[in-house]
């Protein structure tokens, strides 16, 4: 399979002044201002071959959005090399530009007081698609997403889920071959997440798009995902299998319990290992193999009240992957 | 070459249209807005009666002159407003909460696809038919003027439009360094405020900065003066080279700034 993207110890660091708190400290910043660097990307190296779908997993402010950004040529990159579909992406050569789209969770990109329609006319002209495409493009879009009811209204009276599949819908017009989606999922509730994950699935298998993702729930690239890379600190710790990397790093399941009464039962080792013991609640983590039966042991020997089975947060599978 | 403006000529459409759609989501705004362009070009025009009533020329314009300058400045304005005036308005939001990133990934010239965003047609006509107004009231009383001015005169709005846009880009490329742009684009407004009045009246340093540096003497003065029968060659022709220069030197500022682009995250 041909290379889809490439960069080779790809850097960014940004600039920002320090302000201390405070109106004195504002004031202060006005004469005298000590300029200090983030280092967000410190060599990442990737290649993401034609059609492959790749979750790019990391907590908050890992570095995940500065790559997207600068593959889809919104930064400029202080140093290291990239190339997408043979673009220098920061070149914005518009050749490339209608190659690829880029959809952010957090940024609305269709118009908020018109229906998504709309919009979707506007595409068609900005990314100059025909007429007999478009409309190929827009029959099997709407069936596919599920939203031939939803885009003849205001997108501003949709809800978060509903507004995500049009988005998505607006930047596959133009039959991308290169998608990058960033924290498409973020805000959403598990059903519509859910759903987005396998539109999102069923798009890639269909159109054999190359779709880099964003997420910080594991859950999405878990589902998604047979290749994750996660960062951490600006730097790639791990690139492999979504199953190597849940088999040896994310094993584990977290119980929360919350007790109808008292008990005075030690042994709550034999179940998991005791994150936290409260008088009438207790967290534990628990092999993930054979969740369904430790349940099952605790309902019938605790006075469970309420029970809830939570994935490990990504914190939690880095520290594991520091330490082995 | 041509098949990029009529590239453009079609966005600009579409954009138009899209925008006509919003702006009827929006009705009743609609009449206010122009209500008080009327008032506001009212009050310049009282002001020029009331110094009329004590000279009969400022730096050789007289008083229906004078009105065709304002009725200029008027339809200079209305079409910034068509083309990219609110789009630098919302620029300092754009990059404050990163949604700029939209601008730097479609197949479009950031500029021009910022300007596109925004056109309001709305929000300004009140200027554009004001000025129209002024216009004709003018000429109705000037005798000294002919139609053979009339294609030089829509050129010359062309290039104070360049010059316009020219200066907006230069001033507004500041926002990719400090983030706010509301006071960069109150430096624009008294650019365009001042631009009312007659560039004869600067004199020796003056001219030359108001001419080449801060061209506030192209925008309205010029244009008028070719309607008025008082514009010579010469300075025609260093106008539309002052335009184009600003217009270069706007488009290459913007250029370099956008690199400095830094997105907000989220």
């Amino acid at each position: 399979m041909p290379i889809s993207i490439h960069t080779k110890n790809l850097r960014k660091t940004y600039d920002y002044f320090k302000k201390e708190a405070g109106l004195t400290g504002s004031i202060k910043s006005l004469f005298w201002r000590e300029k200090l660097y983030n280092e967000a990307l410190k060599g990442i190296s990737l290649e993401i071959e034609e059609g492959e779908l790749v979750g790019f997993l990391g907590p908050n402010g890992a570095g995940k959005t500065t790559t997207l950004k600068i593959l889809s040529g919104i930064l400029y990159p202080s140093g290291g090399e990239a190339s997408v579909l043979g673009h220098i992406p920061w070149k914005r050569e518009p050749a490339y530009q209608k190659q690829f789209s880029i959809v952010m969770g957090q940024k609305n990109q269709l118009w908020w007081d018109l229906p998504a329609q709309e919009s979707f006319t506007l595409n068609r002209e900005i990314y100059e698609i025909e007429d007999k495409t478009y409309n190929y493009n827009l029959e099997e879009l709407t069936e596919l997403f599920d939203i031939k009811d939803l885009i003849d209204i205001p997108v501003r009276k949709l809800s978060m889920g509903q507004r995500m599949k049009c988005e998505l819908a607006a930047a596959l017009l133009h039959s991308p071959k290169v998608l990058f989606l960033d924290e498409p999922t973020i805000g959403l509730d598990i059903i519509s997440q859910d759903k987005i994950i396998n539109y999102i699935e069923e798009y890639n298998r269909l159109k054999k798009t190359t779709v880099l993702l964003t997420s910080h729930y594991m859950r999405d690239v878990e589902r998604l995902c047979k290749r994750v890379i996660v960062i951490n600190h600006g730097a790639i710790i791990y690139d492999g299998s979504v199953e190597n990397l849940m088999t040896t790093y994310a094993d584990h399941k977290i119980i929360r319990l919350r007790f109808y009464s008292e008990f005075t039962v030690n042994g709550l080792e034999k179940y998991g290992e005791v994150l936290e013991r409260d008088r009438l609640s207790a967290v534990l983590k628990t092999g993930k193999s054979n969740i369904a039966k430790t349940t099952s042991i605790i309902l019938n020997d605790l006075p469970v009240e309420d029970l809830s089975v939570e994935d490990v947060e990504i914190e939690d599978v880095i520290k594991k992957i520091f330490t082995g | 070459m041509l098949r990029i403006i009529t590239r453009y000529l079609r966005l600009y459409k579409a954009f138009l249209f899209q925008s006509l759609k919003e702006d009827m989501t929006y009705r009743s705004n609609f009449l206010t807005l122009v209500v008080m362009d009327i008032g506001l070009v009212s009050i310049s025009v009282i002001l020029f009666k009331v110094i009329y009533g004590h000279v009969n020329t400022i730096a050789g314009w007289t008083f229906h002159q004078s009105i065709i300058l304002i009725g200029t400045v008027g339809i200079v304005r209305e079409m910034a407003y068509l083309t990219f005036r609110r789009g630098f308005l919302e620029l300092g939001n754009h990059i404050r909460t990163g949604t700029f990133d939209i601008f730097m990934v479609r197949p479009i010239a950031s500029n021009l696809h910022l300007a596109m965003r925004h056109l309001s047609l709305s929000e300004s006509l009140g200027e554009g038919i004001t000025g129209i107004v002024l216009i004709v009231y003018g000429l109705i009383h000037l005798n000294n003027w002919s139609w053979i001015s009339f294609p030089l005169y829509i050129l010359l709005l062309f290039n104070s439009l360049m010059v316009y846009y020219g200066f907006s880009l230069i001033i507004n490329s500041i926002v990719f360094w400090v983030v706010r742009s509301q006071e960069l684009n109150t430096i624009i407004y008294f650019f365009m405020e001042t631009s009312r009045y007659p560039a004869d009246i600067y004199r020796g340093i003056g001219k030359v900065i108001f001419t080449f540096i801060i061209p506030i003497g192209i925008i309205a003065t010029v244009p008028a003066s070719a309607l008025t029968g008082r514009l010579g060659w010469d300075f025609a022709i260093l106008s539309l080279i002052i335009g184009i220069s600003f217009l270069g030197i706007g488009l290459f500022v913007w250029k370099m700034s956008i690199e400095h682009y830094s997105s907000a995250s989220g």
